[in-house]
């Protein structure tokens, strides 16, 4: 199964590149600049989904205390994380162009930062507690905390004044987004999914054996 | 508004390096476990 996972999510990478660069047209205010869009925002969406498993299996392992629970949390928060590295990498490299600037102490920009910091903390706290029982604990509070402060990122666009623009499909009412820039962008979704998905059961997985290895 | 190819290269690229790192440290990983699996 995971290895299928792998083999789809290879397919949807070059479909996604084929939609990006071959199929999307070039954009009429931003140049070629905005193909940049379709790795960026997909990769956010990829991190919240896994952000929100790694939040639904920490709820579990802590009414449960099943291995099996904290395995998907820390698979998921560590994937998530790696999705929203990129997704910061890709904005501030689309942002220098674009805005004239890497970065800036905007609401959505910070508050994005501070919820990828939360990830690493949470990876660390992972890595440096050799309680296995321990570990699962602090990191399913942890991981709560952090994944409580995802609409936080997602409404700050509206919630303060932005240089960041408000969401182009997360929205409330119908996408004025063109329908081949639409798809374009649902077809490295549903990539970035799949290899989202595949790295999680991946490293579940590997997190079995670890412990396996350990015992 | 210039194309910025460089811009655009250097996203896919960095994309490419960080998803591509995190692959092979899966498989590092899976490598070392059986290993230990192979020498128990």
């Amino acid at each position: 199964m995971t290895t299928l996972l792998g083999w789809l999510a290879g397919l949807g990478l070059v479909a996604g590149l084929v939609m990006g660069f071959g199929v999307a047209p070039r954009e009429v205010t931003q140049g070629n600049v905005q193909r940049i869009m379709y790795l960026h925002v997909p990769a956010v969406w990829v991190a919240y989904l896994t952000f929100t498993v790694g939040f639904a299996a920490s709820i579990a392992y802590l009414a449960g205390r099943r291995p099996g629970a904290d395995r998907l949390a820390h698979a998921a928060c560590e994937v998530g994380t790696v999705f929203l590295g990129v997704n910061i990498a890709t904005g501030a490299i689309w942002g220098k162009p674009t805005w004239g600037t890497w970065w800036t102490w905007d609401a959505r920009l910070t508050s994005v930062a501070v919820v990828f910091v939360m990830f690493l903390a949470y990876l660390l706290l992972r890595g440096a507690i050799e309680d296995r029982e321990r570990g699962a604990r602090y990191g399913a509070v942890l991981s709560i905390v952090a994944a409580l402060n995802i609409p936080l990122v997602h409404f700050s666009v509206y919630w303060w004044r932005t240089l960041h623009q408000p969401p182009s499909l997360l929205k409330p009412g119908s996408s004025t987004m063109p329908r081949v820039i639409l798809t374009a962008l649902l077809v490295n979704f549903a990539a970035q999914a799949l290899l989202g998905a595949y790295f999680v059961a991946r490293r579940a997985r590997l997190l079995a054996a670890e412990e396996e290895a350990i015992a | 508004m210039p194309d910025n190819w460089t811009f655009v290269a250097a996203a896919y690229g960095l994309a490419a390096l960080v998803f591509g790192g995190y692959w092979l440290r899966l498989g590092r990983i899976d490598r070392e476990l059986a290993a230990v699996r192979t020498e128990r």
